[in-house]
């Protein structure tokens, strides 16, 4: 019983330390400099949205990556779904979910010809989601001559950012689709038992190109809410080329490795949660302290590095921590 | 017999050379001392595709100029780097370009000596040169020289919008820095500008950190890379943000500052309404901004999220077409003592949606743009004088009367 409740607070403890730590960090230094965190419900608000947008890049991410298969193009989809979705609202005059809605089936499609094209050309994925990427920003700048999207006055579409409700809306459908989509679903046994090991599991007969271009669809489809957070808080889709979009992508990769290590205690998609709120723990620091930009790239380098070395070096941390244990006793 | 096949055919010829040198717009005439008829091939650098401003300037050089003129534009790719620059030029060079005008400057220098040592002439499509650099090049033969917003016209401008609203009695401002951060001149001197008329009218010994004349602001810009919270006399700047980061922390500094008790006007260098219109909807917050005339402000100002648009227009990279032009036909614009061209432009000003309308519909025609071909053409046989005068007299109302 004793050890059952050890295990009990050990993955409690396992599951909360990175964002109790990054939490405690973040409080100390604000009110150092006379900084409330939480003050207002703006700083609410970018928390939220900060913990949304990531964790969904970092589910369509990792739902690839843990697969082999690095993909590029989320940026871009999430660039071209916001676009298709904004001006068919615009035209039309939807409200706000149409808008939610259209990102999602739009950001679907766009991932489901990105997987498509990966399966039918056979090329490694890093290359085709390169060309995908800069095809899919093409795009978007044709649609829109270039100029982009912008519906800073339209106050239906930008009334999303209003309420930090939405965005916990957000959070908590998309981690319970996502759970249930891995956890629950005939997919996901296949999706985890191909990650675990593909030659194995297609022998047993499950179709692997099926498999990988559902995932780059759900990953699609993800993105395509990114892509809806990110205009509706701007009211503007500016656009990117050559590769512009790609750094949507590297948001989510200290989050994955926090969550991949968190995942050990829990489910990992909480632990991707978990991530994502230490990452926009540290952006409302930031924003809060108004910290030069060059910093805030310094600190957050340093915490990936840093983080990297010791997942990369664990094993000799514990055994040094257990010799000195035994030298102690000695 | 023979003799009068040998004439008909002769004629025959002579007419078929006569009618080939015809028809076509801008082709076949003289001009001048210029021979028009040649298709002049022109190289054009672009290392922006996505801002209104480029996208306009392109439009104007696409849609009408290619169109008028007898010449043969060759575009870029969208240039990312010096070295990128370096290679278009070579392309540009060996694909028998006889001029290059520039939208890229990311290292303007080795594209001034590039072009030098090729000869081929080089244009800066919009911004000019520092004195130093103009210092430099000015007496280079196949520097064309440059026409758009000198430093002090930057300067002036901030300086006009802040006076806009302080001259209403507005004490609370915001700034958005844009570049600052990365040490653009022409934003620094914007917001140096902008503080210059806080300082004066912030009342007896009012200074910005000690400062308390242009230049003075402008060395604690340079020498901060951003612009301080801070009171000037009895005006305060309640928020600043600068840079272009879009990441979450960023947006959430743009959320902050909307969000400041008191705040009244966002003084933006650059682009303001997309980053903050969203932030000031149902306050009572105004937005000016500096860019160009584009379709998405103008909905902006009906939509209350700009009040005050400082816009470059797009037509105004015809004066320096035409120079070019003349350069590439051997008939140079020169200043009395032989150097390139170092001319400056300015802004249109709107502080309303109608104004904004007025201006756009003549900013984004390609039919009857601001600067016509006909107006244009008028350069074409200009005087380096006349050339200043003409460039000099940017206001809407001015190049109207010129048509």
């Amino acid at each position: 019983m004793k050890t059952g409740n050890n295990n009990i607070l050990k993955r409690i403890i396992g599951t909360l330390a990175i964002p109790g730590i990054a939490l405690v960090i973040a409080l100390l230094v604000c009110s150092n400099q006379g900084v409330i965190l939480f003050e207002t419900q703006g700083n609410w608000i970018l928390f939220l949205r900060a913990t949304a947008s990531v964790m969904l890049t970092t589910f369509a991410l990792s739902l690839n990556l843990n697969s082999g298969r690095f993909d590029f193009s989320i940026g871009s989809i999430a660039l071209v779904s916001s676009v298709i979705s904004a001006t068919i609202c615009i035209n039309a005059g939807l409200p706000t979910p149409a808008m939610l809605f259209i990102s999602i089936v739009a950001g679907g499609v766009l991932g489901l010809c990105s997987g498509l094209v990966y399966v039918l050309i056979k090329l490694p994925p890093i290359i085709v989601s390169l060309g995908v990427a800069l095809f899919y920003e093409g795009l978007a700048f044709a649609i829109t001559d270039g100029y982009g999207v912008s519906f800073v006055a339209n106050q239906e579409l930008t009334s999303f950012t209003n309420s930090p409700w939405n965005y916990v809306g957000v959070i908590v459908v998309a981690l319970i689709v996502f759970i249930f989509i891995l956890d629950y679903t005939k997919f996901g046994y296949e999706y985890k038992a191909l990650v675990s090991g593909q030659k194995v599991a297609v022998n047993t007969g499950i179709n692997e190109v099926k498999n990988a271009v559902g995932c780059y669809a759900i990953s699609g489809a993800l993105m395509g809410v990114v892509g809806f957070l990110s205009a509706t808080n701007s009211g503007t889709v500016q656009m990117a080329l050559n590769f512009g979009s790609i750094g949507t992508m590297f948001t989510a990769f200290l989050p994955m490795f926090i969550g991949g290590f968190i995942g050990r205690f829990c489910n990992e998609k909480i632990g991707y949660l978990l991530g994502a709120m230490t990452t926009a723990l540290m952006s409302l620091t930031y924003a809060r302290l108004l910290v030069d930009s060059s910093v805030q790239q310094i600190i957050t380098a340093v915490v990936l590095v840093l983080f990297l070395i010791y997942l990369n070096n664990e094993n000799k941390v514990i055994e040094l921590v257990m010799i000195k244990n035994r030298l102690k006793k000695k | 017999m023979k003799k009068f096949w040998a004439l008909l055919l002769t004629v025959a010829m002579t007419l078929t050379m006569l009618v080939g040198c015809g028809g076509g717009s801008g082709e076949g005439t003289e001009a001048g001392g210029i021979d028009t008829s040649k298709t002049v091939k022109m190289g054009i650098l672009i290392s922006d595709a996505t801002s209104a401003e480029a996208l306009a300037f392109q439009n104007y050089y696409r849609e009408y100029i290619g169109k008028q003129y007898n010449v043969e534009l060759i575009y870029s790719d969208v240039l990312v780097d010096a070295a990128g620059e370096k290679s278009a030029v070579d392309t540009m060079i060996t694909n028998n370009c006889k001029a290059i005008i520039s939208f890229s400057s990311f290292d303007r220098a080795a594209q001034i000596q590039q072009c030098q040592d090729a000869g081929v002439y080089y244009a800066i499509a919009t911004g000019t040169l520092t004195e130093e650099e103009y210092e430099t090049y000015k007496g280079y033969e196949y520097y064309v020289g440059a026409i758009g917003p000198s430093l002090d016209v930057e300067f002036q401008t901030g300086y006009d919008m802040a006076k806009h609203y302080l001259d209403q009695g507005k004490t609370n401002f915001a700034i958005f820095g844009g570049a600052i951060p990365y040490y653009t001149e022409m934003h620094i001197y914007r917001a140096a500008g902008m503080l210059t008329a806080m300082v004066e009218a912030g009342g007896e010994g009012a200074n910005y950190k000690g400062a308390a004349d242009a230049g003075a602001i402008i060395g604690q810009i340079f020498a901060d890379g951003g612009v301080d919270v801070t009171s000037i006399g009895n005006i305060n700047i309640v928020g600043y943000v600068g840079g272009y980061d879009m990441t979450d922390a960023w947006w959430g500094a743009v959320g902050q500052m909307t969000g400041t008790a008191g705040l009244e006007v966002i003084l933006a260098v650059g682009n303001g309404s997309d980053f903050f219109g969203t932030g000031i909807a149902n306050t009572d917050i105004e937005i000016a901004s500096v860019d160009a005339y584009a379709e998405t402000y103008g909905e902006a100002m009906k939509g209350d999220s700009l009040h005050y648009l400082a816009g470059k227009f797009s037509a105004s990279i015809g004066p320096i077409f035409v120079a070019t032009y003349r350069a590439a036909l051997g008939d140079p614009v020169r200043t009395a003592e032989g150097n390139a061209l170092a001319l400056s432009q300015g802004y249109w000003i709107a502080t309303s949606a109608d104004e904004f309308d007025t201006y756009y519909s003549v900013d984004s025609s390609i039919e009857s743009p601001a600067y016509t071909k006909d107006v244009l053409d008028t350069l074409l046989t200009a005087s380096y004088d006349d050339f200043a005068k003409f460039v000099g007299a940017y206001s809407f109302e001015e190049i109207q009367a010129m048509k």
